[in-house]
């Protein structure tokens, strides 16, 4: 009979010299190489250069003059980015960001360090926008050719944009922004892949990138609101495209399908009814992320407008969001300026204790962390955080609201509050350098599960050791990628963890008026109390 | 005839090149878009009242003009992230701090600039007396004889280091560029030049100081007889320094530019707050909310009729 040893796991690092380094690596291998993408998605989106291409293919049949468009579109765009045109002029390649990156670490494959990545598109820039390009490889330059395009397309989309090297970087170069443009020229030559393509097109034509329908989200919260009757016995009535209400919610789509964001969902239901706010959901801004930030400006500007547009149709004050990680990155650094506020959006004043957020004046935006910080700080819900016994909590700040908006003790201090065993992991792997779940910047697909694995270990090891030292049960994120990515991850490193999100938490904890007395938790599994 | 080609003609158009150069880079920069606010937050934001933030919250995520302006200050002046730097060891699996990068950085570049206000001294009459006296503070005036800059030899062992780092560490050594190392053999040759021409070949230094003050006075019949009475010493430390000034807004040596206008780093995080408009937005393209309700007219209309909400269906 033949049996199968398990196949130890090895991180095989290499150190090409630096023209090795130069030359372009064609040898895409399965598991961190994306797909094509769908002919439907690209055409819908108006992409240029639809055609049916494989990246294995030796030929990608790039349109005949791929490289003048490549070279047009990267001079525009060293003149709308400046960070682009200054992060091409001012490594000095210290190395510092080298062993940021949870890829490079993961996969020991020296082009996944944050500042090689960067050289790829740096050594193209070198040879076509500078005098000392002429001299070629010498000066670290090197020719357009294809296979350099498909190697830009193999490493582009290995980063997963959680800009962890750009805090340690001594000129704040940040590789997330670096990547992004090389992702848009190749856009441009029509090399874009599958997974992302897919939830913006839907998203464009739906609301939101799981294509559901009006009547779908309508079912979807039916439902939640079903187990939320079942656990607490309260029935709950949900607003939504209710004009004139107070504030639009709008939470990642995935909250309302997948496991474990629906006890999150339960989570928001349960506290708006308690806390009686006037608020709607809308089917046409059915989506807080905005996988668009992922390929290009425009594209993010096409699925981020309809929160305004319906901010403004349904004559909302402000709006509140869910628990999400690059829409957060979206919210704060993109939405107001990629569109203009609605007009009749007023300053972010919370109905239940007054407090005027400040630091959401402009975009008229506030997290829901924030929102329930601050209730539990004027004592306006009651909790009992006996109900959480069973978990024992530890919280992975998520990329793209810990380095791009510094929303970092707000989801501490409710979980401290809801919960009464907290743990934080080593603290070089929290709140600004927290590692990322190795399944961001749109690279949440099957065909690279090799690599999201390997991207993860730095952040599954911190998490072992929480999990030995303390017993740590439940990671905590308020990232929809994340509770979608982590229990493969966990699965993989062997980490008897559960995944969830803060609002579960707070869910739990949440003393309704009127509940019958609770025997489960949101999971529909018995409360355990630890004395 | 080395005179006149190293000591006034070469100096001059370094010069020239190097001031052209910076400037030209500097409008370059300038004149591409910030499209996006995007600083690299590194600390808790400004939002509640009750959600205290650190002094080091404020430097690394900072709400204000002025917290920005300290996040730079300590960015330029004490490599704030590099002071951060750890190093992560896979056969542990995890990270500990690692601050050696950062402080071989701080060594050079300070040592750097003590030696850049050392060297004003040949550019005015009389010295200013803050350079006389940092002069013999660094030198320990009195305890050796000559007076031995610790500067001019800190900076030579942080070359080294830096050096040592891009040969002898294999992942530095892979990411080097021969530009990198370019650099730093440029950088060792000044000092060490330097250095010998101060402890063992001595110049003529008042020789040296009469052609720079000529030169800065453009007095180039001055210029030429100071500069034909100088040994050729120091014509090595001298052209060598005029090729560096030259080469300098050219290359990666520019950073020290460059840092000024990074805007992951030279922009509040005050997104929410203040509204940053990007020049060349484009305009909104896509389906209007008209064109979504026409495409789920039956859907929409079915939510219209049970008064705009849901309610669980209960046994």
């Amino acid at each position: 009979m033949e049996t199968h040893a398990a196949e130890k796991i090895r991180i095989e690092q290499r150190f090409p010299s630096w023209r090795e380094l130069l030359k372009p690596n064609t040898n895409f291998k399965p598991g961190y190489y994306h797909y094509s993408f769908r002919i439907s998605d690209a055409k819908y989106l108006e992409l240029p250069f639809v055609r049916e291409w494989s990246p294995v293919d030796k030929d990608w049949k790039l349109p005949p003059n791929w490289k003048e468009i490549f070279l047009t579109k990267m001079k525009e765009y060293l003149e709308k980015f400046r960070s682009f045109k200054l992060f091409m002029d001012i490594c000095v390649r210290c190395g510092a960001c080298a062993d940021k990156c949870h890829y490079y670490i993961g996969t020991g494959d020296p082009k996944n360090m944050p500042v090689a990545r960067a050289e790829l598109i740096r050594s193209i820039y070198r040879r076509y926008f500078t005098p000392a390009g002429k001299l070629g490889k010498i000066a670290g330059a090197r020719d357009l050719t294809e296979d350099v395009v498909k190697e830009l397309y193999y490493y582009a989309y290995q980063c997963s944009l959680c800009r962890r090297c750009s805090v340690f970087c001594p000129y704040g170069i940040d590789t997330a922004e670096v990547t992004w443009i090389m992702r848009m020229l190749l856009k441009e030559i029509g090399v874009v892949h599958r997974f992302s393509l897919i939830s913006i097109a839907s998203s464009a034509r739906t609301g939101n990138h799981l294509g559901l329908l009006p009547g779908g989200i309508a079912g979807a919260l039916q439902s939640v609101a079903e187990d939320v009757y079942t656990i607490t016995g309260i029935e709950i009535e949900v607003p939504i495209n209710k004009k004139g209400a107070e504030i639009l919610f709008v939470a990642p789509s995935a909250d309302f399908f997948a496991t474990p964001h629906w006890y999150v969902c339960m989570g928001y239901l349960m506290l708006f009814h308690e806390i009686g706010l006037d608020y709607t959901w809308s089917t046409y801004a059915s989506e807080g992320g905005n996988f668009g930030t992922f390929i290009s400006y425009e594209l993010a500007q096409k699925l981020n407008a309809k929160i305004y547009q319906e901010a403004e149709r349904l004559g909302v004050k402000w709006i509140l969001g869910g628990e999400c990680g690059h829409m957060w990155r979206d919210k704060h650094q993109y939405l107001a300026t990629m569109n203009e506020p609605a007009k009749n959006l007023e300053d972010p004043v919370s109905p239940i204790t007054g407090t005027y957020f400040e630091n959401a004046a402009s975009t008229k935006m506030v997290h829901i962390a924030e929102f329930v910080a601050d209730l539990i700080a004027h004592k306006k819900i009651k909790l009992d955080p006996t109900r959480n016994d069973k978990w024992i909590v530890t919280l992975h700040d998520a990329c793209n609201y810990a380095r791009a908006m510094g929303l970092l003790e707000e989801p501490r201090y409710v979980i401290k509050n809801v919960c009464r065993f907290f743990y934080e992991m080593p603290e070089h792997t929290i709140r600004e350098k927290s590692y990322c779940c190795g399944s961001g910047g749109g690279l949440l697909t099957e065909e690279v599960m090799d690599l999201r694995m390997r991207g993860g270990m730095p952040r599954a090891m911190a998490l072992r050791e929480v999990h030995k030292k303390y017993g740590v049960n439940f990671l905590c994120t308020l990232c929809a990628i994340d509770k979608a990515a982590f229990p493969h991850l966990l699965e993989y490193w062997k980490l008897p963890v559960a995944v969830g999100g803060m609002m579960e938490l707070v869910g739990n904890a949440l003393i309704m008026k009127g509940e019958k007395e609770r025997t489960t938790d949101l999971r529909g599994e018995p409360l355990i109390r630890r004395d | 005839m080395i005179g006149i080609i190293f000591g006034v003609l070469v100096p001059y158009i370094a010069f020239a090149i190097f001031v052209a150069g910076v400037v030209y880079k500097f409008i370059y920069w300038a004149k591409s878009a910030v499209p996006l606010k995007i600083p690299t937050t590194s600390g808790q934001q400004k939002s509640l009242k009750f959600i205290k933030r650190t002094i080091y919250d404020r430097f690394d995520s900072p709400f204000t003009k002025w917290e920005t302006a300290v996040r730079m200050i300590l960015e330029i002046f004490a490599f704030r992230s590099l002071l951060k730097n750890t190093r992560y060891y896979l056969d542990r699996l995890s990270q500990k701090d690692a601050r050696w990068l950062w402080l071989f950085a701080i060594l050079f570049h300070y040592s750097l600039l003590l030696v850049l206000i050392r060297h004003t001294k040949f550019f005015f009459e009389p010295v200013p007396s803050f350079v006389e006296m940092l002069s013999e503070l660094e030198a320990f005036k009195g305890v050796f004889i000559p007076s031995i800059y610790v500067s001019g030899l800190a900076i030579i062992a942080a070359l080294l280091l830096l050096w040592f780092r891009r040969i002898f560490l294999s992942r530095e050594r892979c990411i080097s560029l021969p530009s990198d190392h370019f650099a730093l053999i440029v950088l060792l040759a000044i000092t060490i030049s330097g250095n010998v021409m101060r402890y063992f070949i001595k110049v003529d230094i008042s020789a040296v100081k009469g052609l720079l003050l000529s030169l800065m006075t453009f007095d180039i019949a001055k210029a030429v007889e100071f500069a034909n009475a100088i040994e050729p010493m120091f014509y090595i430390h001298f052209a060598l320094g005029s090729f560096l000034l030259a080469y300098f807004p050219f290359s990666k040596l520019m950073h020290a530019g460059g840092i000024f206008l990074s805007p992951t780093r030279n922009m509040p995080n005050n997104n929410r707050a203040e509204r940053h408009v990007n020049p060349w937005n484009p305009p909104y393209k896509g389906i209007t909310w008209q064109e979504y309700y026409e495409a789920y007219k039956d859907q929409l209309d079915e939510i219209a009729e049970s008064g705009y909400k849901v309610k669980p269906e209960v046994m």
